[in-house]
């Protein structure tokens, strides 16, 4: 899909890594450039050189963002920018990130050592959770039975208000369960049959414990949830404060 | 890595080492990570994000009848059978505490917004 996005030539930051502890990164950078570290006092921004003139972003461009990320990643722990962050020079990336942002990004980097992110997602299965409702709640069921516009309305506004409810009392206690091994959690915003949305960083050493703990929730709540495991992806949501 | 390796083995949870999909890799790449003061922002215009599951839940008459639908469809033959007794009881506390949470949903919706909405 063609994507309309203009900048001037600048410096695309993909991430921030301890200088020395990444030899290189061979994966193509965004519009196809090649991936450059940028060294100071310690540190090394990850970055690309933008050719000068428009640069028109493609979806591919987000594959490589994230591919340059995982190459990083694979190899030390790195504090990931979002994608299109485009610094003016090569001295810009140097002030305003590995010097003005120095004491911040250490930190950043010793918190996210040895973890990764996952990213879990629950759904529901619609006919399962309705059938749920309505056969805990003898209202529903007598205005189902009802055939006017009001009686329909009031029907759809109690259901609406029991799946909201369900939701935050499962996306809870999933959370709830899955803290028990992660070291932290970022809820994300979700849609009417969603359960649960959420990025969780989790340390290396205990991926498998938290994958077992998945396991049997997801077992447990068959068939009115679904679980979806990406991961382990660089920590882009634990990256900031 | 022991997740990446293991795979999916069960259908109630599906297992993926790395993300895809384009909803999926746009969820761990934008608008996430460390944000640069004074940087230019290459805007992404035109990609189409898929935002289905950043919907947020509005109370809207559309959202209720869309509901009251979905209810409608169900084949309830075993639910109602199980249900009759509650039926008989009148089922007012069920009422009573669903209102209260309608109040709570309703309070909840300004402050929800979604990354990916922001960024379209």
């Amino acid at each position: 899909m063609p994507a309309a996005a203009t900048t001037a030539a600048g410096v695309y930051v993909y991430g921030v890594v301890r200088a020395e502890e990444l030899p290189a990164i061979s994966a193509d950078g965004v519009a196809g450039t090649s991936v450059q570290l940028l060294e100071h006092d310690g540190l090394a921004a990850v970055v690309s050189k933008l050719p000068p003139g428009e640069l028109r972003v493609k979806r591919r461009d987000l594959h490589r963002h994230l591919q340059v990320l995982e190459e990083a990643f694979s190899e030390t722990t790195i504090v990931p920018c979002p994608f299109g962050t485009v610094l003016a020079s090569e001295a810009d990336v140097e002030d305003a990130l590995l010097v003005q942002r120095h004491a911040e990004l250490l930190a950043a980097l010793r918190r996210l050592d040895g973890r990764v992110q996952l990213n879990v997602k629950a759904v529901y299965d619609e006919e399962e959770l309705l059938r749920e409702l309505v056969s805990a709640n003898p209202e529903l069921r007598r205005l189902r039975a009802a055939a006017g516009y009001h009686e329909q309305l009031r029907l759809g506004e109690l259901v609406a208000a029991l799946v909201s409810e369900r939701r935050e009392a499962d996306s809870a206690e999933l959370v709830n369960e899955l803290l028990r091994v992660a070291d932290d959690v970022v809820l994300e915003p979700v849609g009417e049959y969603v359960a649960l949305k959420a990025s969780f960083l989790v340390p290396r050493k205990r991926l498998e414990r938290f994958d077992a703990r998945l396991e049997k929730l997801a077992r447990a709540e068959q068939p009115l949830l679904q679980f979806e495991v990406i991961g382990p992806v660089p920590p882009t949501v634990f990256a900031g404060e | 890595m022991a997740i990446a390796t293991r795979g999916t083995s069960s259908n109630y949870l599906q297992r993926a080492p790395s993300p895809s999909g384009l909803a999926d890799v746009l969820d761990v790449i934008l608008d996430k990570g460390l944000v640069i003061d004074a940087y230019v922002r290459v805007s992404v215009i035109g990609i189409e994000l898929v935002t289905i599951d950043a919907r947020i839940v509005v109370a809207s008459v559309d959202t209720y009848l869309r509901f009251a639908e979905a209810v409608n469809r169900l084949d309830l033959a075993q639910t109602e059978a199980a249900g009759i007794d509650e039926l008989r009881d009148g089922g007012s506390s069920a009422k009573r505490k669903s209102e209260g949470a309608v109040e709570g949903a309703k309070e909840k919706i300004p402050g929800l917004k979604s990354d990916k909405e922001r960024s379209r």
